[in-house]
């Protein structure tokens, strides 16, 4: 905070052009803020990792497999779907399915997303079925971390 | 004149400072961005990110990526390395942290809008970050060469080997033979300390350098 201080007084007051934006300047103002957020943010990282510290099992070893065995908890949703997804359509065989919808299709649909849509406004109220998509893509992810926790 | 004065001065006479800084330092934060707090997200991942490059480098002088010494050598961090268990812990959960902050990131310009004309391209940058920094997570789960990351990784790498065509290539290109051992941890350890942080660092700088240009949306 003192270093930001010291800083402020070297640039010296000059009469600034009309700004485009409303708002307090990024500096020293935001700045500060900024710190005492990631202040926080690195305290609480420090706080969680001495109370609960990394976990370390048994060796690896190759010809003991342990149950259950959990990815990590991002991937759950596309472990969930694979057991989820028990259907062949036609020649295609369910578990290319249900490898492919998750994270072939899905990332591939978020890429898309600006493209497809199209509706300039960003109102609530105006892109109703944006937002009930997003909202059903979000609880299908949950569904599905879910059940991979459950029917494991 | 004091000292501040003159070391400003020694460096506004070689790289005009009076002419540079005040765009940066006057530039104005929008006030919706300062009184809601969701728009820390994105912030905190990139805070994640830097705790993670330096706690990745005191990591990575201790780490051993081979299939008999890795564990030995993750043991030894977390046992005997002053502070090593500290250090690998908040790698730990950093990583974790980081990958909520940005989905979370993620979910507040999808449901904002913020993805709109002119920031479709910051868009496809910034889920490619997210790709990254799954990625990212998904290399170094290994490289503790326990029975969890090692069993998980089987999972992980099947999985991927099975999408169709391009699957077992990427099978392949993980693994580097038929089944997990020591050309996978050494992969697996380039892919972490050396592919993934200089394409990371290279999106970064093109999502900061739209933003910086097209202004943080304003809607809603």
């Amino acid at each position: 905070m003192s270093l930001i201080e010291i800083e402020k007084k070297e640039v010296p007051e000059k009469p600034v052009e009309p700004l485009r934006v409303r708002g307090i300047p990024f500096f020293p103002h935001f700045l500060l803020r900024e710190v005492v957020v990631m202040c926080l943010i690195a305290g609480s990282l420090i706080m969680l990792a001495s109370i609960y510290p990394a976990p370390l099992l048994k060796p690896a070893d190759p010809f003991d497999t342990p149950t259950p065995i959990y990815p990590e908890w991002y991937f759950l949703y596309v472990f969930g779907f694979l057991k989820f997804w028990t259907w062949d359509i036609g020649p295609i065989p369910a578990k290319i399915i249900g490898v492919s919808l998750p994270m072939v299709l899905w990332y591939g649909l978020l890429f898309l997303v600006p493209f497809i849509d199209r509706n300039p406004s960003s109102e609530f109220k105006k892109r109703k079925i944006a937002v009930a998509l997003g909202v059903i893509a979000l609880a299908g992810i949950l569904y599905f971390t879910y059940f991979s926790i459950v029917h494991h | 004149m004091t000292l501040n004065e003159k070391i400003y001065k020694w460096f506004d006479e070689r790289f005009k400072l009076s002419e540079l800084l005040p765009p940066i330092v006057k530039h104005p934060a929008p006030d919706n961005v300062i009184s809601n707090p969701l728009y820390c997200l994105g912030g905190t991942a990139f805070l994640c990110f830097l705790i993670l490059v330096i706690t990745g480098i005191f990591l990575a002088m201790y780490y051993k990526p081979t299939p008999l010494e890795a564990y030995n050598s993750v043991e030894h961090i977390m046992t005997v390395v002053p502070m090593g268990s500290l250090v690998r812990s908040v790698h730990h959960w950093a990583a974790n942290a980081m990958i909520a902050a940005v989905m979370l990131h993620m979910m507040r310009i999808y449901f904002m809008g913020a993805y709109k004309k002119p920031r479709e391209l910051n868009w496809v940058v910034g889920v490619s970050l997210l790709l990254i920094t799954t990625t990212f997570g998904f290399s170094g789960y290994l490289l503790p060469w326990d029975q969890l990351s090692f069993w998980a990784t089987k999972i992980g790498t099947g999985i991927a080997g099975s999408i169709p065509i391009i699957g077992g290539y990427i099978s392949l290109i993980l693994v580097g033979g038929n089944d997990i051992g020591a050309e996978t941890i050494t992969r697996f350890f380039t892919i972490h300390v050396m592919i993934l942080p200089i394409t990371i660092a290279v999106f970064l700088i093109l999502h900061f350098a739209m933003v910086r240009i097209q202004g943080i949306s304003g809607r809603l």
